[in-house]
């Protein structure tokens, strides 16, 4: 296997050629699937014989909590990329993608509680997933805060680089501890209904939706990275002739 | 500079500014007085929350102590003289939590005693309550200083640090309190014990090596 | 103390925050030469002798010391240097003894006292650093010139705050140290009143 796209993604100016043509086809794509999965999920997949429509926000839910996870999984992997091998797009990657994983896990909190009103009939429980998700929206907090308030560009690179690889190697032993705490303390009053075997009318759109928001969250970090890049490179000549070309 | 040389004069700095290590422990006893005063003073509702009481204050308080550890080593340019020692900086930055674990922890060992008896924990989780604290507080000095390491060119770092480090206190809080509440139940805590070394051990890996880059990357 | 050591940077780039820094610079230091490196403010005097100190990697280049790459693994060269900065790393919670005891804590106690009475600190042995003047705690500093025995020494403005006795001083020391065949490295705004040095010009 060749390691030259490796290498490569250590060159802004290589990385910014190659991700303007990914970053639009990538969006719309996304687009269109969450709006075939949304739709279809939110008007023609049938009720669940349980929970009724109420169940119908998984079609946000599921998607949202899942990019949650998945993006600060990307941060940490960044981070320690930048650690290790000072890649220059890996702080670029952590800047634009922290603020969005922040959203997806604040979107997955908000929807996980309007859904638990009409099932469990409370707004919050504290079961395991919900913690974690909570811990999971601090640690995107932190790592925000921790950027916007250190000045020195170097330093704020290898700060966030730090703490999401810390995050990481801490985000496992966050989650066993609050399965633990659970399944010690007597067990809650509300439980999740058990799911039934989905029929494939009610998981194929799940499927679309969930597919839909990565390539949407993938397209809108790649341009939030560009934007990302043009700030950091604006002295480079590449960037001079690129705005001259292109604009802005 | 020797290793030598560096932990008697981290000694010596932190016995001139023991007032910092007093206002730790000061807070430590007004963060575990109000609970009895804000929420119930009765033995009922103490008893089963001593141990957690004693953990969230205990965590609160080493943050405070932690949190400006590498402030005044950056300021007057001692780091710098770190770095250029030739000797290994995470094996000195090692050295310094241990330190600062030595001179905050014991004092707050002492006084487990008096507040055991004053939130009516039963007398026979005491001494699991005293284990968790041995064994998990080493985690939170070295996370702790990660954090400090991260944000001493700040002026104002203090909330900061809070709000990115104490997310990663909580597996400590929890296997702590629940050893002490599988004591009480006369369940077997010997395994929660050892997650609480694990994570004290692999925090004392990883720490220094952090920390070290922290430094590094703000000493600009 | 090695009685010859020689120190070579070549085609040194440093990058601080947004600027390029000393494009391309080389130069080389042996054993009894002074070298002066002068420049604008901001043309990155500091960022050198710090990089060569190793508090800070270069971007590209070479570092060598007594004939070995230290590029990547500076504790050959910091093992033998002195590196005394803006900011002097002297603990002000700590008296004027425990501070030299800290960076030479293998000197004897009638050595340490006869440089600081050669340094005009002695009535001030046991006072804490916080309530001497910058002067005086430039001078404690500058004390393990005198106490350690390290080849290379990398002076960011060791003459600041200085009174004109003090500058005697250091300069009759800098001026002992390379006929015994130290190295040099120094950045000042003054001028080296008996020293001669080489100069090193940094080009913005």
């Amino acid at each position: 296997m060749s390691w030259a796209w490796f290498h490569k993604l250590g060159s802004p100016k290589w990385f910014f050629s190659w991700s303007k043509s990914w970053a639009l086809p990538l969006f719309c794509v996304g687009c269109v699937c969450l709006f075939v999965g949304l739709v279809w999920g939110l008007a023609f997949a049938p009720a669940d014989y349980q929970q009724g429509n109420s169940f119908r926000i998984i079609y946000i839910h599921v998607p949202v909590a899942m990019l949650a996870q998945s993006c600060y999984l990307a941060l940490g992997v960044a981070g320690f990329v930048f650690l290790v091998w000072q890649m220059k797009m890996a702080p670029v990657f952590i800047k634009s993608m922290a603020p969005v994983g922040a959203v997806m896990a604040l979107i997955a909190l908000v929807s996980g509680a309007i859904w638990g009103k009409p099932t469990w009939g409370t707004w919050w429980v504290w079961d395991a997933r919900l913690t974690s998700v909570l811990v999971l929206f601090l640690l995107y907090m932190g790592i925000i805060a921790l950027q916007n308030s250190l000045d020195d560009l170097v330093l704020v690179n290898k700060a966030a680089a730090v703490i999401s690889v810390l995050g990481l190697i801490n985000l496992p032993i966050i989650k066993y501890s609050v399965v633990l705490l659970e399944t010690l303390h007597q067990g809650p009053t509300f439980t999740l209904t058990k799911k039934p075997e989905m029929p494939p009318e009610m998981w194929l759109p799940l499927l679309f939706s969930v597919i839909g928001l990565y390539c949407f969250v993938a397209g809108l970090v790649l341009w939030r990275m560009q934007t990302e890049i043009l700030k950091r490179e604006h002295r480079s000549n590449w960037v001079k002739q690129e705005v001259m070309e292109h604009g802005l | 500079m020797t290793y030598s040389s560096f932990i008697r004069s981290e000694f010596l700095v932190l016995w001139r500014r023991k007032q910092d290590i007093f206002n730790a422990l000061l807070f430590f006893i007004i963060v575990v007085a109000l609970f009895p005063i804000g929420i119930n003073s009765s033995a009922e509702f103490l008893a089963p929350a001593a141990a957690g009481i004693v953990w969230c204050a205990v965590m609160l308080a080493i943050l405070m102590a932690v949190e400006g550890m590498f402030k005044e080593d950056y300021w007057d340019g001692s780091l710098e003289q770190w770095i250029v020692s030739g000797l290994s900086l995470p094996l000195l930055i090692l050295l310094k939590v241990i330190v600062q674990w030595l001179v905050v922890v014991a004092p707050l060992l002492v006084m487990m005693p008096l507040f055991s008896e004053m939130l009516y924990l039963p007398s026979l989780s005491f001494w699991v309550l005293i284990m968790t604290l041995l064994l998990g507080s080493p985690s939170l000095f070295f996370i702790g200083a990660v954090g400090a390491a991260l944000t001493m060119s700040i002026k104002q770092g203090a909330v900061l640090v809070m709000l990115l480090i104490l997310p990663f206190y909580l597996p400590v809080i929890i296997f702590s309190t629940l050893a002490v509440k599988a004591a009480e139940a006369g369940l077997p805590y010997s395994g929660l014990l050892a997650m609480l070394l694990a994570m004290s051990l692999l925090s004392l890996v990883i720490s220094p090596l952090m920390t070290a880059i922290a430094v590094k990357a703000s000493v600009n | 103390m090695q009685s010859t050591a020689s120190l070579t940077i070549s085609n040194l780039w440093i990058e601080r925050g947004e600027r390029d820094l000393c494009q391309g610079l080389s130069f080389s230091v042996q054993s009894g030469e002074i070298v002066r490196i002068l420049g604008d403010n901001g043309a990155g005097k500091s960022s050198l002798l710090k990089t060569i100190a190793g508090v800070f990697s270069p971007l590209e280049g070479k570092i060598s010391y007594v004939g070995e790459d230290v590029t990547f693994d500076r504790s050959l060269l910091q093992k033998d240097a002195i590196y005394l900065g803006h900011s002097v790393g002297v603990k002000s919670l700590l008296t004027v003894v425990e501070n030299l005891r800290w960076y030479c804590p293998d000197v004897s106690l009638g050595v340490l006292h006869e440089v600081l009475e050669l340094l005009e600190i002695t009535n001030h042995v046991d006072v804490l650093v916080k309530n001497l003047s910058a002067g005086q705690a430039r001078r404690v500093a500058l004390a393990r010139l005198w106490l350690s025995n390290k080849t290379l020494w990398l002076l960011d403005e060791p003459f600041a705050s200085l009174d004109v006795r003090g500058v005697t001083l250091l300069e009759q020391r800098i001026q002992q140290h390379v006929l015994s065949g130290g190295l040099v490295v120094l950045t000042t705004h003054h001028d080296l009143l008996t020293l001669s040095s080489r100069d090193v010009v940094l080009l913005p």
